[in-house]
């Protein structure tokens, strides 16, 4: 195949196919949470739901398989690594989120019920990169080392972990405010923090082990409410369509649509600040990230009933991004080396490193946060949101406004 | 970080002072004040505060520019021609937000986060020290209501079985104590019963997490030692030409305190020729992105020998220990201006690259009466269009080269105002008409002024640079990353293996019971997996507990257990054989 023929398969790859395995990946598996169909109660007779589930894992793998498809085409249309421009990166983000969400829920953590919203997050990647795509080029000289696969993988990798936390991150914020707000309705105490909220003992669909939540006070550990598993149990957690909707309404979603848009508002002015685009184009943009944001929030909102536990959604978001805070350092010192082989100098306090460094304190926070008495749950959930946004105004904001060392968006 | 007892009453411990008795007067008020401060910087809060902070200043560094990197942009804020405006820049200016890591205030802040990090790390690792050293993994008194608990039966007698298990830990590398009778060892009757008690993880995530902190200091030390003895040096080279390593020789120059002449090593660089090229093909992917940037230098080394040698980007070229970089590169048109038949002027010019394609330089000829400046534009690429004269084009390739000027005459100011090479301050100059030249021409101005683009050549931005703290920066890298791993995912644990007899069969029935400090999942696995191992070696049988009541309510979402039809089939039967059983499968009784 020529190489222009190889462009147009990768394109073809990308989008629609990428994204329609993504999106379809979603919709099974949330259909499958909806009706509450995990794979845990599938001997309660519920054979359908457990092919549902099966059916949306196997889709879900097909998706990251076609995606990994369309970076080897891509890569051979341009014979190098594609990870050269702005579409390249986000494209990698989203695989490797999306691979790791879903090796981790599936193969660690065995919670293949939340895969969904892992293959959401994924599709609203691949299709917000396709806003800086760029066709198969060659690669600036100074950027073809071996250093940059290295710093530039690594980096991009942390990136589509801390995606997929940030997700968590929401999802716990969510579900602590549900069952909060249903704690506070049936005038049951609880405290601040999650921890507290997960006490309840009439909570659907569990509570929390007394004994090992004393012991939550070491740094780090997981809260995640671990019981022995009770089958005749199992078919109880089904919540009830009263108390479905009594979770729901424990969160406005006036106040969820106008926080999202808000807070989603923080980062995406990058998009009217951006010198390649027309005030107009920016401003549309914008906006569609923001509502676009906004209606997933709403969605999640409607899927809260059936998330696990909020204390279960805190210590799956501090192991991925304890992960992701792992490959960012490596990241962050990889190209620390890299900056000394091209440049002369390890660091400079470029833009681009030194938002870095500022993403790298924002998640050294998290981690502090979530060890420290006062901040643990709640707390250390906003702190996580805030340095997802820390990080995409890494990303977008030092690209694509700033002029830098790192300005390699690949647009003009 | 406290490291006192506080549930025991203050008699019974001896770390808690008696309150000090209060003093009156200044000097008592200054020490409580110190006290009191000391006390708010220990506090782990406190050090979220600080990390905040310190990503604020960070946060302003990415958005306002910084002087030591941009002070033409920082300029340009200052003057209004850039940026908010000169109100707000004023502001800045103030708050020193133009260099904020050489502002007090960054480094109050850095200084604070490390007497933070100090305050904190000094007791942490004397705690640690005494764990590591004094402690010995603690007996059961009641195996069963530990929080994972699982029961096989055997025909080998107690004593094997505990020999057998303490035998696999060591060799998994627990630290393991057994403890034959409470009798045997003087205990009351009502002491332990024989067992194996094991811990694992007790200093390697504690460790890892101090290992981690500790690596800034060796991060600190290496950057402001290195401070001291690195050097830093940038020269532009014209092709043909030649550079000494000698102090007078480089343009800009950043020592640090400990270098002197003498560390110069006193080689010598001929660039020969320079190599760039872009893709040239303006329908091909890509067009007009540069694909080669390369320097054919030739080295004269202090001793004499000479080698040829190439410097490329990311290939820095090495000489006694000085790394010499390609950084930047530009046209060079060699201009001479001829004034009443003597030339005032003749050099090339370093002219750099704009935004818009093209390159600036500059002309300074205080040898013309009276001066002469020339505004320099070049245009690699102009070709001729229909009406005889040249289109500049924004094209990169020199094959159509073009000198565009605009001449002044008047008083240059020259050590008077600040100027760059390639700026002219014409704000005393008189412009005196503009003119455009192709290479080898020759233009007459008037006046008896002639200027002549004689021939064209490239220049190349050279930086040389000696960091001796690069090894001691890589060590703290590999401390930082190497603590970071267990700091996050090692783990305490503790197992406990008790043997006993029982008397209804005569068969034994060993406890295998734990407990996880951190990531309850993970030990769930581990400790599921020694099971079966010490089943194997005693050919045991697992023993399935009877359901535990819903004491504390109904059961929670079963996290981190396995799903689908194993766990099923671990639920709804009693008792698994050992040889059959999947990962995770004895589903551990808990209370």
């Amino acid at each position: 195949m020529s190489q222009d023929q190889l462009a147009d398969l990768s394109r073809l790859l990308y989008s629609p196919v990428t994204l329609l395995l993504y999106v379809s990946a979603a919709i099974v598996c949330l259909y499958a949470l909806s009706t509450r169909v995990a794979l845990h109660e599938t001997r309660s007779g519920r054979p359908v739901g457990e092919r549902l589930q099966r059916l949306g894992i196997a889709l879900a793998w097909t998706a990251v398989a076609a995606h990994v498809a369309h970076e080897i085409v891509r890569g051979l249309a341009q014979n190098r690594l594609p990870l050269g421009n702005m579409f390249e990166f986000t494209s990698a983000m989203a695989l490797a989120g999306a691979l790791v969400g879903l090796v981790y829920l599936t193969l660690v953590r065995r919670k293949p019920e939340l895969v969904g919203f892992v293959m959401l997050a994924a599709a609203v990647v691949v299709s917000s990169a396709m806003l800086t795509y760029a066709d198969p080029g060659p690669l600036m000289p100074i950027l073809d080392t071996w250093w940059r696969t290295f710093h530039v993988t690594v980096i991009v990798v942390a990136a589509g972990i801390f995606t997929v936390g940030f997700l968590f991150n929401g999802l716990h914020l969510l579900r602590d405010t549900a069952e909060q707000g249903l704690a506070a309705a049936r005038a049951v105490p609880t405290g601040r923090s999650t921890v507290g909220a997960a006490h309840i003992d009439d909570l659907a669909p569990g509570v929390v082990d007394d004994e090992r939540d004393r012991g939550a006070d070491d740094p780090g550990r997981d809260v995640s409410g671990r019981v022995a598993p009770d089958e005749d149990h199992e078919v109880a957690t089904l919540p009830r369509e009263a108390e479905r909707n009594a979770m729901r309404a424990a969160i406005s979603p006036l106040r969820l649509a106008v926080g999202t848009f808000l807070g989603t508002s923080t980062v995406s002015w990058v998009f009217v600040a951006t010198p390649t685009t027309t005030l107009q184009e920016g401003l549309t943009r914008a906006l569609t990230v923001n509502l676009v944001l906004v209606a997933l929030a709403l969605v999640a909102r409607w899927f809260v009933p059936f998330l696990p536990q909020a204390s279960t959604l805190d210590g799956l978001a501090y192991r991925i991004i304890a992960l992701g805070f792992f490959a960012w350092t490596f990241g962050v010192i990889a190209g620390a080396m890299w900056a000394e082989q091209s440049w002369g100098r390890f660091w400079g306090w470029d833009p681009k490193e030194t938002a870095s460094f500022l993403t790298w304190i924002a998640y050294a926070a998290y981690l502090h946060a979530r060890a420290t008495k006062g901040t643990r749950g709640r707390g250390a959930g906003w702190i996580g949101i805030g340095a997802f946004a820390v990080l995409m105004f890494t990303y977008y904001a030092v690209n694509l406004v700033f002029v830098g060392l790192h300005s390699y968006a690949g647009l003009s | 970080m406290t490291g006192t007892d506080s549930t025991t009453p203050p008699e019974a411990n001896p770390k808690v002072r008696p309150p000090r008795r209060r003093g009156t007067g200044p000097l008592a008020f200054v020490w409580s004040s110190v006290v009191m401060g000391w006390r708010w910087l220990v506090r782990m809060r406190t050090a979220l505060y600080l990390l905040a902070l310190l990503g604020l200043w960070t946060l302003v560094a990415t958005v306002v520019p910084q002087e030591p990197n941009v002070g033409q942009t920082v300029d340009d804020w200052r003057t209004g021609v850039e940026g908010p405006g000169t109100a707000v820049s004023a502001v800045l200016d103030a708050f020193g937000a133009f260099d904020v890591y050489g502002s007090p205030a960054f480094l109050a802040t850095l200084l604070l986060l490390f007497l933070s990090l100090t305050a904190c790390l000094v007791p942490r690792i004397r705690g640690w020290v005494r764990l590591v050293r004094h402690s010995q993994p603690p007996l059961t008194r009641n195996a069963g209501r530990q929080e994972v608990v699982a029961r096989l039966t055997t025909d080998r007698p107690a004593d094997e079985a505990h020999a057998t298990a303490a035998e696999l830990l060591r060799g998994s590398r627990w630290r393991v104590r057994t403890q034959r009778t409470a009798a045997a060892d003087g205990l009351a009757a009502a002491g332990p019963p024989a067992q194996v008690a094991a811990e694992k993880g007790l200093w390697s995530r504690e460790g890892g997490s101090l290992l981690f902190h500790l690596s800034f200091y060796v991060l600190l030390a290496a950057i402001v030692f290195g401070q001291l003895l690195t050097f830093e040096g940038q020269r532009a080279v014209v092709e043909g030409a030649r550079f000494a390593d000698t102090p007078v020789s480089y343009w800009t120059y950043q020592p640090g305190r400990w270098w002197t002449e003498d560390s110069h090593r006193g080689w010598v660089l001929d660039l020969d020729e320079f190599h760039v090229d872009w893709v040239r093909d303006p329908l091909a992917p890509g067009a007009g992105q540069p694909t080669l940037f390369r320097s054919d230098v030739r080295m004269t080394h202090a001793d004499g020998t000479v080698e040829e040698a190439v410097v490329e980007g990311n290939r820095p070229l090495v000489v006694d220990g000085m790394k010499i970089h390609q950084l930047d590169w530009g046209y060079a048109p060699l201009v001479q201006v001829e004034v009443d038949g003597e030339v005032v002027f003749e050099d090339f010019l370093t002219a750099t690259a704009t935004d818009g394609g093209h390159f600036r330089a500059a002309v300074k000829a205080p040898a013309a009466n009276p001066d002469l400046g020339l505004s320099v534009f070049f245009y690699p690429y102009a070709p001729e269009g229909d009406d005889g004269n040249p289109v500049p084009t924004g094209a990169p390739f020199a094959d159509a080269p073009l000198v565009l000027f605009q001449m002044f005459r008047g008083d240059l100011q020259l050590g008077r105002t600040q100027q760059t090479i390639n700026e002219l301050d014409t704000s005393a100059l008189d412009s005196a008409g503009g003119a455009w030249l192709r290479e080898g021409a020759e233009v007459d101005m008037g006046d008896g002024v002639t200027i002549r683009f004689v021939e064209l050549r490239r220049w190349v931005g050279f930086q040389m640079s000696v960091r001796p703290q690069i090894p001691y920066l890589l060590l703290a890298s590999a401390l930082l990353l190497g603590g970071l791993w267990p700091a996050l995912y090692a783990y305490r644990r503790r197992l406990w293996v008790v043997a006993e007899r029982d008397v209804t069969d005569g068969r034994t029935i060993v406890t295998v019971a734990g407990r996880a400090f951190q990531r309850p999942q993970a030990f769930d696995d581990e400790h599921a997996a020694f099971v079966r191992r010490l089943a194997r070696e005693l050919d045991g049988e697992l023993v399935r507990q009877p359901a535990h009541p819903p004491a504390h309510g109904p059961a929670g979402d079963p996290d981190g257990r396995p799903v689908g039809a194993a766990s099923a089939a671990a639920s709804s039967a009693p008792t698994v054989t050992a040889d059959t059983a999947p990962a995770g499968d004895e589903a551990p009784e808990r209370r």
